[in-house]
């Protein structure tokens, strides 16, 4: 049996509650008139509270809320439904703390539920029509959001506030949007919305929003001006859908995708390299035989049986430089271990010594913002020496090599960055062909094409990326993302 | 026998053992009076340009064989470089391109160009090679 009882010191008397203590219920006066009953009422109990008096669609969430509460002292804030008297439903606000109650200047065995009347009505169509939207809202997660241009406010349906895990009587406002977004969306945020305040134009678009409590997510974000009577735009709505599952499932497959689209490119281009490499030489066999058939001269024979071992030995290179290349593509299982940047180097520098101090290179080295990373250490090794030696080997004749190596984090990932003041390289001409075997760009004797193009396929077969940015006579820049 | 010979004849590949053996098929079957050979496209450029400020006749090659992988300079860059010059010789030069590529890539892009008069895939068949020089000659 509910008991009314005049609120304890230091409680308002304009406060509503309900307080239970040693299995009694007390209500306040306050709240008890707010849902049109009187002190008279007899019958007025938790059970018929629970039951008749809170609105079914509540009942379930409160019924849970209420009991973690007592049990485990969980505290809640939900808005709940409540029947009057005379059959009318008010929405209130329940709630465990209240920011003019002191809790612990109250009696420690009581235990209170504050209930806030929210000040507008609602008649019951709407509430129908609310019923509705917020099971559509629930169970596709969407959110609704306005944001006024003229009185410069913006409001959040209870979904949006769920959905960013922001507290049900959370107060959004214009200039803190910046903290509803992660720092690389919210440039796109403001273009769309300036476009749609201004412009009145629509969008419709997938982009990262950030949680109260930090968690990026992706959603897909419709908005659309609002006009009063003289087509002016005095506003901005939209709704916002929770997609980061799917969008979590599209970027796996994409990246999934993209993987066996590498792969398969890599393939063909081997296909491509072993049919072309391999015929260069048969077909030289070939002409030597048909030579060697048209020909008496037993000299001339002796002569031809030499080039045969020409041929032999330049297709015994080829063979070992596919041989290389296929070691890295079924290799990429090799143990990866933690490897320093700086010790790779030392190895690299050590092996090409004799070069380095010949051409008076100089290689500096800033590794100073992340020095290890998790990799086959023979690969890095393998890349930094082939361009080392490709920036001494295309050094500028008038002046000495100089090299510089750093290491950095760029958008979350690990860079090495390798930079020459060497001759160049003109990429219009040669880009695409640059990292491909046996292609050579300069008057070189020592040019075989095949260094950039084993380290392309290292670089790739561990999934990262190799760019080259140059100058002709100014300098030639490796970026590898790891 | 009073064959009429090929004055010039160039080859431009990259491949040192092609070369040697393609001079002695034509030196052995006499298929031209001279031959004059290029590493790579850019090479033979050279050649060429020098020979527009100085013309002389005998410098300019009746029939071209060109690789299409080389260094520095493909074959598809020369065969664009030079058809911007080819008419100021006054003189027909036959173009063939010769490649141990089977890409089909390369031969529909051959084709589509007109100024090239064959596609021969390496290994060059010998009767062939000279059915083309006493066609040319």
């Amino acid at each position: 049996m509910i008991q009314i009882k005049m609120p304890p010191k230091p409680i308002e008397s304009n406060i509503g509650y309900l307080e239970l203590k040693n299995n009694k219920i007390y209500c306040s006066k306050v709240f008890l008139s707010d849902i049109g009953y009187s002190k008279k009422d007899k019958n007025f109990s938790l059970d018929f509270f629970l039951n008749n008096l809170v609105h079914k669609d509540d009942c379930n969430q409160f019924r849970n809320n209420y009991f973690s509460f007592i049990k485990h002292n969980l505290d809640f804030r939900q808005s709940i439904l409540i029947e009057s008297k005379k059959g009318k439903y008010s929405e209130f606000v329940c709630t465990t703390k209240h920011d003019d109650v002191n809790l612990s200047n109250l009696d420690t065995k009581s235990k209170f539920l504050f209930f806030n009347k929210r000040k507008f009505k609602t008649n019951k169509k709407v509430n129908k029509h609310k019923f509705y939207y917020k099971e559509v809202a629930e169970m596709t997660s969407t959110g609704s959001w306005y944001v006024d241009l003229i009185k410069r406010k913006s409001y959040w349906d209870q979904q949006t506030r769920r959905i960013l895990e922001y507290p049900e009587d959370y107060i959004p406002s214009i200039n803190k949007s910046v903290s509803y977004y992660p720092k690389e969306s919210f440039e796109l945020v403001k273009k769309l919305f300036l476009k749609c305040s201004i412009n009145g134009e629509s969008f419709n678009t997938e982009i990262k929003m950030l949680t109260k409590n930090n968690r990026e997510f992706w959603v897909r974000a419709n908005g659309k001006p609002v006009f009063n009577e003289k087509k002016e735009i005095i506003g901005v709505r939209g709704v916002f859908q929770d997609i980061d599952e799917t969008k979590a499932k599209e970027l796996s497959l994409l990246r999934t995708s993209n993987i066996i689209a590498s792969q398969n490119k890599r393939l063909f281009n081997f296909a491509h390299i072993v049919s072309h490499n391999l015929r260069s030489h048969t077909s030289n066999l070939s002409l030597v035989v048909e030579l060697l058939n048209s020909t008496e001269s037993k000299d001339e024979k002796l002569e031809l049986i030499n080039s045969v071992e020409d041929i032999a030995s330049s297709l015994n290179d080829t063979i070992e430089h596919l041989n290389e290349v296929v070691t890295i593509q079924t290799s990429t299982n090799k143990s990866k271990s933690l490897v320093k940047f700086s010790e790779s180097l030392k190895r690299v520098k050590i092996s090409i010594g004799q070069i380095i101090t010949k051409n008076r290179a100089i290689i500096n080295s800033d590794f100073s913002e992340i020095d290890t990373i998790n990799y086959i250490p023979a690969y890095l090794e393998s890349i930094l020496l082939n361009l080392i030696t490709n920036s001494i080997k295309y050094k500028h004749p008038e002046r000495d090599p100089i090299i510089n190596i750093k290491s950095y984090i760029e958008n979350s990932k690990l860079v090495l960055e390798i930079t020459d003041n060497g001759i160049g390289i003109d990429l219009e001409k040669f880009g695409d062909k640059l990292f491909g075997m046996y292609k050579t760009f300069h008057y070189n004797k020592d040019a075989v094409g095949i260094g950039l193009f084993i380290t392309k396929n290292q670089i790739e077969a561990l999934h990262g990326e190799i760019n080259v940015f140059s100058e002709v006579e100014k300098f030639t820049t490796f970026k590898i993302t790891f | 026998m009073n064959k009429k010979l090929i004055e010039l004849a160039c080859i431009i590949d990259d491949d040192d053992i092609y070369i040697n053996l393609i001079k002695r098929v034509i030196e052995t079957k006499k298929l031209c009076e001279n031959l004059i050979v290029f590493k790579n496209g850019k090479q033979s450029i050279d050649y060429f340009e020098a020979l527009l400020q100085n013309l002389e006749e005998d410098k300019i090659p009746d029939i071209i064989f060109i690789d299409l992988n080389m260094p520095v300079m493909d074959g598809w860059e020369f065969i664009e470089q030079f058809t911007k010059i080819k008419t100021k010789f006054n003189k027909l030069i036959t173009l063939y391109i010769v490649s141990s590529s089977i890409n089909p890539v390369d031969i529909d892009r051959a084709k589509s160009l007109n100024n090239i008069e064959g596609y021969l895939v390496k290994p060059i068949i010998i009767h062939e090679l000279e059915n083309i020089f006493n066609k040319s000659a």
